[in-house]
């Protein structure tokens, strides 16, 4: 079930009517009213996969309530690597068993001999790298002794399977979310108007952004060998914005369902596409994720406390298994590494918490400094998309060789004035709302005829330019 | 929550009226014409009706007899042109209906147009017979496999249109299928919008495919004693003396065969020596080139005989 589908419109009512008006007060009524409705929509997509989270969530509310038991190092050690080895252990079969069964016989083919293993038909279950990450960190929390186990099953299953951000996040942490299952959620009027608003722009900019630049991003990536180095530019522009706005307009759908049944999600996106420099478009790229292996891989590896080898080892190891976890191809490998490069410059030179504060707070416009750094970071990342969106890793570099030539500075073979238009309309909103959570929560100034004027438009601009309908891209991860 | 929802039902509804507005200015769905039952059990328009084409770029008119198209000046020398969806033509404007491509070729003729989307065989010769009494010296009716098939009750039922009974060899009368919901429907522009959009029933739509198939695979034995019988029919109970099928491009070959054995005119089309295609990308059916040469051929033949 998409949110962005006839079934989510009668789905979604109808569970915020059984959690508001039969859950009401009753914190266990509308775990139970969450825990069910997060069953029925992962099973609409496949159904034996429920066995996988139920799974999941047993074995890490065992582990949970052992760890709070026991004292004794080595045995919290071992309970730990149990919950690792069951939640990494399905993603990895699931996720990557093919990928290393392939590597594995291409190695032994390129050295001469014959590897005879045959890869096996998998299903990958949508959203298992969020979900595998979201419990993973209940026990890991739990293990460090920064969250209490929880004893209460269902709220943990709710915890775990959460609709809004079961399938593709943002990944919540245990300390973040599971505490707001047993907690008096109230109806607040205020935050529900904002969720909607916040689910509308999430639509929008999935709907109009994500699918009309998918539609050209593929034209053009599918037959890269036909166009010129401009037109191939204009291409990875398209799907820059395809990614940004099927993600983070995932993201925003998310966290607005969320505060519609009272629940505050982390945010997940901070207007990337604005940031002056590598380091800081990592602190506003897929947040959670970002922070999940800040926290729980890079500081646990010694961060960047060590000397010049162990931060360079660090830095490439976050970024390439980081890389790796959005799926089993060389070209996320190489993408993630490639971002390494970018940001071990401002590392090694202390530049990388240099822009920390709001690209030009305050003002309309930046400055001349500021729109280079934009362009030049922003450029950057294209050529990492490059890598991110190819179906393979001679398929990016022949888009790249077919780029960067003399074409590159000929006039484009296919513009699409309407949808570049879109995009335009789209920065400029974002780049006005930058300072808030997402681009329209300020819209309150507006007399709500204006306000509701927009949203209207809104609505129109979905249906009037709605692109051919795609899958949402973080799913398959 | 009260407030909550109130203004949800406040907004949902200014939303509907802004997207009706705005579905009925850009006219982003096609207007549909309302259809009656006639004395005669014929299905067919409230005449003097007119609407716009998906777009807006022209209109089409339902003339006062109740067919789309303009009536001839005259009733003089009149050929008939009798089908479905492509000669009711609603994706062209009128300048380009197979009347007035046919009187460009034939000038000497008078052509007057009946067509209907979803007109089976039998029905356009229910149809023909009705129009007999204006006299027409040749009668031309459109054709393809399927008009044959969804004639017949045994080989596909279909109650919305008009069909033979071959067991008890009597003609089954279309009904109006969901008259008051196609009401609604084609005047709720927004909710047609919705209808069209997200059809609500795609999965029955792909469970008839199979019949369809079932019946071309069968071009042997079955459908064909069937279309023989449907053909025996159609010459024992109409005059097909001055009628001639236009078979389309690429009909079946035994069913052309069968026509011919018993006696029926008949003109088949072929577009396989043009480059340029006949039909609309998105559409299968004739652009305004196609219906040119459609007419061209036609006239050619009616020439040659």
């Amino acid at each position: 079930m998409f949110f962005n589908s006839i079934e989510f419109f009668v789905f979604l009512p109808i569970v915020f009517g059984l959690y508001w008006l039969i859950g009401g007060k009753n914190i266990k009524l509308q775990n139970i009213v969450v825990a069910a409705a997060s069953y029925v929509f992962y099973g609409w997509w496949d159904w034996r996969f429920l066995s996988l989270i139920l799974f999941s969530s047993l074995v890490d509310y065992s582990i949970g309530i052992a760890l709070g038991k026991k004292d004794k190092p080595s045995t919290r050690k071992i309970l730990l690597w149990i919950s690792i080895c069951v939640n990494l252990g399905f993603l990895g079969f699931f996720k990557y068993y093919n990928f290393f069964v392939d590597s594995l016989v291409n190695s032994f083919t390129f050295f001469g001999s014959d590897l005879s293993i045959n890869t096996l038909n998998i299903i990958l279950p949508v959203g298992i790298s969020f979900y595998t990450f979201q419990t993973l960190s209940y026990t890991i929390d739990v293990y460090n002794k920064k969250l209490e186990p929880t004893k209460d099953f269902v709220g943990f299953m709710a915890f775990v399977s959460f609709f809004p951000q079961l399938v593709a996040g943002p990944i919540e942490r245990a300390t973040n979310l599971l505490p707001q299952f047993s907690i008096e959620r109230k109806f607040d009027y205020r935050n529900a108007v904002d969720g909607l608003r916040q689910v509308l722009w999430g639509l929008f900019k999935k709907i109009v952004i994500a699918d009309n630049c998918a539609k050209y991003a593929n034209i053009i990536f599918n037959n890269h060998t036909e166009y010129n180095g401009s037109t191939l530019l204009l291409g990875a522009f398209f799907f820059a914005f395809q990614i940004y706005g099927d993600f983070s307009g995932y993201s925003d759908i998310a966290i607005g369902i969320s505060r519609l049944f009272g629940f505050e999600l982390k945010r997940n996106f901070a207007f990337p596409y604005f940031s002056r420099d590598i380091a800081e478009f990592w602190r506003r790229w897929h947040i959670s994720l970002s922070t999940w292996f800040r926290d729980y891989l890079y500081i646990p590896l010694g961060g960047s406390r060590g000397g010049l080898s162990m931060k360079i080892r660090n830095t490439f190891i976050i970024f390439i298994v980081s890389g790796f976890w959005h799926g089993a191809n060389w070209t996320f490998v190489i993408w993630g590494a490639l971002n390494a490069i970018y940001f071990l410059p401002l590392l090694l030179t202390n530049k990388n918490r240099v822009n920390t504060n709001l690209v030009a707070e305050g003002k309309y416009f930046p400055s001349l400094r500021e729109f280079w750094q934009m362009g030049v970071t922003f450029f950057i990342t294209l050529i990492a998309w490059v890598f991110f969106r190819a179906d393979n890793v001679s398929h990016a570099v022949s888009y790249l060789h077919h780029t960067f030539n003399t074409s590159l500075f000929s006039w484009v073979q296919i513009f699409p004035a309407t949808i570049l238009s879109l995009v335009l309309f789209f920065i400029a909103v974002e780049w006005l709302g930058r300072s808030n959570e997402y681009a329209i929560a300020k819209v309150d100034f507006l007399k709500k005829p204006l306000r509701w004027a927009f949203y209207i438009l809104l609505i129109v601009l979905m249906f009037a330019f709605t692109g051919e309908e795609q899958q949402f891209i973080y799913f398959q991860f | 929550m009260k407030k909550f929802l109130k203004n949800i039902l406040v907004f949902f509804l200014l939303a509907l009226i802004v997207g009706e507005i705005v579905v009925r200015m850009t006219h982003t769905m096609s207007d549909i014409p309302q259809r009656t039952i006639d004395e005669h059990g014929i299905q067919k328009y409230y005449p003097n009706q007119d609407g716009y084409w998906k777009g807006g770029d022209h209109k089409w008119d339902i003339n006062k007899l109740g067919w789309p198209g303009e009536l001839p000046q005259s009733y003089d020398n009149l050929i008939m042109v009798i089908g479905d969806s492509f000669i009711e033509n609603f994706m062209n404007p009128n300048e380009c209906h197979q009347s007035v491509f046919l009187k460009q070729n034939l000038e000497s003729y008078n052509f007057m147009e009946a067509g209907r989307s979803g007109v089976s065989l039998i029905e356009a010769m229910e149809i023909s017979k009705n129009l007999d009494s204006l006299k027409p010296v040749k009668t031309l009716v459109y054709v393809n496999d399927n008009d044959f098939y969804e004639s017949i009750v045994e080989v596909k039922p279909m109650q919305d249109i008009t069909q033979l009974n071959l067991k008890s060899n009597t003609i089954v009368y279309g009904e109006m299928k969901a008259p008051v919901f196609k009401k609604i429907l084609y005047n709720w522009k927004l909710l047609y919008y919705f209808y069209t959009r997200f059809p609500l029933n795609s999965t029955s739509d792909v469970k008839e495919e199979p019949a369809i198939k079932k019946v071309e695979n069968k071009s042997g034995l079955k459908s064909k004693a069937e279309v023989s019988q449907l053909i025996e029919y159609i010459i024992e109970n109409y005059n097909v003396s001055n009628k001639t099928f236009v078979f389309h491009p690429k009909t079946n070959t035994e069913i052309i065969e069968l026509c011919k054995q018993a006696g029926i005119n008949i003109i088949t089309l072929d577009s396989s020596k043009d480059n340029k295609s006949w039909t609309f990308d998105y559409d299968r059916h004739w652009t305004c080139y196609g219906h040119e040469q459609v007419a061209k051929q036609i006239a050619n033949a009616l020439s040659k005989s």
